[in-house]
């Protein structure tokens, strides 16, 4: 059979010429700059950084999946970093940061411990904590970069209760913000109390994604705090026995109200964007989010009615910041702490905010008054509240054990109930 | 001249077409849609922002649509190589342990993808291939060629041998039996084996995310990301897109597939 043999041969040439192109893949990457270490990163003149940075190229592990976001970081923001720098900035694209963390936590498995392709990465929470577990972040880096100084001391020590040290950087800012439509409900339940009355008396109008949506699961938190007699409680650390008692509670009434859900509770959508299309569907008469801006661009995107605007809780509602890491095995990582600091300062922070309509993330009483007057007149959408409003309404979220621990008590004795 | 049956034809076909080419219609609204409310039966106002947006050079489809095209054919001829010789031996060979064997080529197909994906994982990073193109063409080979032996072995059983011999005896040399011969049998089998090969790599997201790494960019990896985030119009406008090859590699493979096969056999 020569037929055979030629097969076989043909397809050991190729396996061949594919471990060689593997292999020139590899090597004939652009030059990515030299290693560094934590401890130098702090006598380290920044000038020196820039320098070692200059020519290189910064591989950007983010979330990808908003348009106004992709265009802004491909655009303005790497040509903004090739005119100042000399950085060339690549976007590595993903659907979920928890993407980028596993890939390292198989890098380290397999001992990748150097040319990683990742350099930078867009997270917080959960998935900083699965990170900093699992030893895959470079650091500390976050307290040697000169703009991390405007940043909010709380937001610089701890990430949902984890302690940073030093392993990530404080960045943007994110608010849970309730939007109803106006041409449809005249005043909306502003505060906890309010809302559990409202839910109440419109039977079917409302419900919430389901956690470990990231949307639904702070809906919940809030009810916990409220439960829980309020959000001071929940700051230092875990406790089981304020825990227990605050989730029977929260629990108990999120039974109670079920059979008054859309559906009667039988099923819960299971992303925001589900239980967005239910509100624009006018199926339910309220949405929410974490971000301030969201309705203002959904009007601009035209998915939402001119006539919907957001509101917060009397008591509060829940913010938190995303950050900056550094992987343990980025290859770059003078060019990624040189982005990095670029991303933190005033200049390039107003500019999101007229750009992509980000809050204004920095403290308002650090900032030099022109500055401060600055921030407050970046514009808004129609629907985003005002800057000082949204930051006299800012409650911290609590420890990220308290926010697991919940979503299992969720998921067993109200979602299977 | 429509009887009965010619009806039935007429609605069985409608049906069909409804089926096949409504979600293609539907899809083609949400592109162009720039509000869209209940209860409205169509949009109140249209826009080709989502179009605008997938063309421009910031989305980078050109490359996503490249590497995707480029994947999806060096796999498909990979695949058909692979199977060939796997597919002859099923088809025509017969022997102990056929069956295990036929079950073994088949078992990538019916491992969990998470699973094999993962596991594929730590072995590429071990040998460097994670993060480039051939890794993830190794990826997609997986649940390829099974499918490739499978439509392969279908087209060899129908191999008419006796020809082949026949040419041998009338002087043709190896070369001359497997170009005028055997080939053209096969030609239709192997057209539509290529191109299944093809469609399931060309729809492949997890091995692509995951051995890819973030640094090999397919079509389907920017489609789930604007999916997850609810832009509907762009996700309608990557998803016909999307959609397009996969029609025209059917087409071409329907044009080229068994109809129009030698017949050999009396």
């Amino acid at each position: 059979m020569s037929r055979f043999r030629i097969s076989i041969l043909l397809l050991i040439l190729l396996s061949g010429l594919a471990c060689r192109s593997a292999d020139s893949a590899r090597t004939g990457g652009p030059d990515r700059g030299p290693a560094l270490d934590p401890a130098g990163l702090v006598r380290m003149n920044w000038d020196e950084l820039s320098i070692q940075a200059r020519g290189t190229t910064v591989n950007y592990a983010m979330w990808a999946g908003d348009e106004a976001r992709n265009r802004y970081f491909r655009g303005a923001v790497a040509g903004q970093l090739r005119e100042r720098f000399g950085v060339t900035l690549n976007i590595v694209p993903l659907s979920d940061a928890a993407e980028a963390v596993n890939k390292l936590l198989n890098e380290k498995g397999a001992g990748r411990t150097t040319g990683g392709s990742i350099d930078m990465i867009w997270i917080n929470g959960e998935n900083f904590r699965t990170a900093r577990q699992g030893g895959v972040l470079w650091g500390p880096f976050a307290d040697a970069l000169p703009n991390i100084a405007l940043y909010p001391e709380a937001a610089r020590q701890r990430d949902f209760g984890t302690p940073i040290e030093g392993f990530e950087a404080p960045w943007q800012r994110a608010q849970f913000v309730m939007a109803y439509d106006t041409a449809r409900m005249a005043t909306p339940p502003r505060s906890v109390p309010l809302l559990m009355d409202w839910i109440r008396s419109n039977p079917g109008r409302f419900t919430y994604p389901a956690p470990p949506d990231f949307t639904g699961s702070v809906f919940l938190r809030h009810l916990l705090y409220h439960f829980g007699g309020g959000a001071e409680k929940f700051m230092d650390g875990f406790d089981e026995a304020l825990y227990r008692q605050a989730a029977d509670a929260t629990i108990a009434f999120l039974n109670q109200i079920r059979p008054l859900l859309w559906r009667k509770g039988e099923t819960y959508p299971t992303t925001l964007r589900e239980t967005d299309r239910l509100f624009v569907n006018r199926e339910i008469d309220l949405s929410m989010s974490y971000g301030p801006g969201f309705a203002s661009e959904r009007i601009a995107r035209g998915e939402y009615p001119a006539t919907v605007r957001t509101f917060l809780f009397d008591g509060g509602t829940i913010g938190n910041y995303s950050y900056l890491a550094i992987p343990f095995n980025a290859a770059n990582r003078p060019g990624a702490l040189v982005v990095i600091n670029y991303l933190l300062s005033i200049e390039s922070l107003l500019d999101q905010g007229r750009m992509i309509g980000s809050i204004f993330p920095l403290e308002p009483d650090r900032l030099t008054p022109a500055d401060r007057e600055r921030a407050e007149e970046l514009p808004r959408g129609p629907a985003t509240l005002p800057l000082a409003e949204l930051s006299r309404h800012l409650l911290s979220e609590p420890d990220v054990r308290y926010l697991e621990r919940f979503e299992r008590d969720w998921r067993e004795r109200v979602l299977q109930q | 001249m429509v009887g009965r049956s010619g009806w039935l034809k007429l609605v069985i076909w409608a049906t069909l077409g409804v089926i096949a080419l409504g979600p293609i219609l539907l899809l083609s609204i949400w592109s162009i849609t720039y509000s869209w409310f209940w209860p409205d039966l169509l949009p109140d106002s249209f826009s080709l922002r989502a179009w605008r947006y997938a063309f421009s050079s910031v989305a980078r489809l050109d490359v996503a649509l490249l590497t995707s095209l480029g994947i999806g054919a060096i796999v498909a001829a990979i695949s058909v190589l692979i199977g060939w010789p796997a597919a002859r031996v099923i088809a025509l060979a017969d022997f102990p342990g056929k069956r295990l064997l036929l079950f073994l080529l088949l078992l990538p197909v019916l491992a969990p993808p998470l699973a094999s994906t993962m596991g594929m994982h730590a072995v590429f990073l071990r040998y460097e291939v994670a993060d480039t193109v051939a890794g993830v063409i190794m990826a997609h080979l997986v649940p390829c060629v099974p499918y490739a032996v499978l439509l392969l072995s279908g087209s060899f059983s129908r191999l008419e041998t006796g020809l082949e011999d026949q040419a041998r005896t009338l002087g043709a040399n190896v070369y001359q039996v497997w170009r005028y011969v055997t080939l053209p049998q096969l030609m239709p089998g192997l057209t539509v084996a290529a191109a299944f090969a093809f469609l399931i790599s060309w729809s492949q997201y997890l091995p692509t995310l995951i051995i890819g790494g973030g640094s090999v960019q397919t079509l389907p990896l920017s489609l789930v990301a604007f999916q997850r985030s609810g832009d509907d119009p762009i996700a309608a406008v990557l998803s016909l897109i999307f959609l397009a090859p996969a029609v025209i590699v059917l087409l071409l493979a329907s044009a080229g597939g068994p109809a129009d096969a030698p017949r050999c056999r009396r």
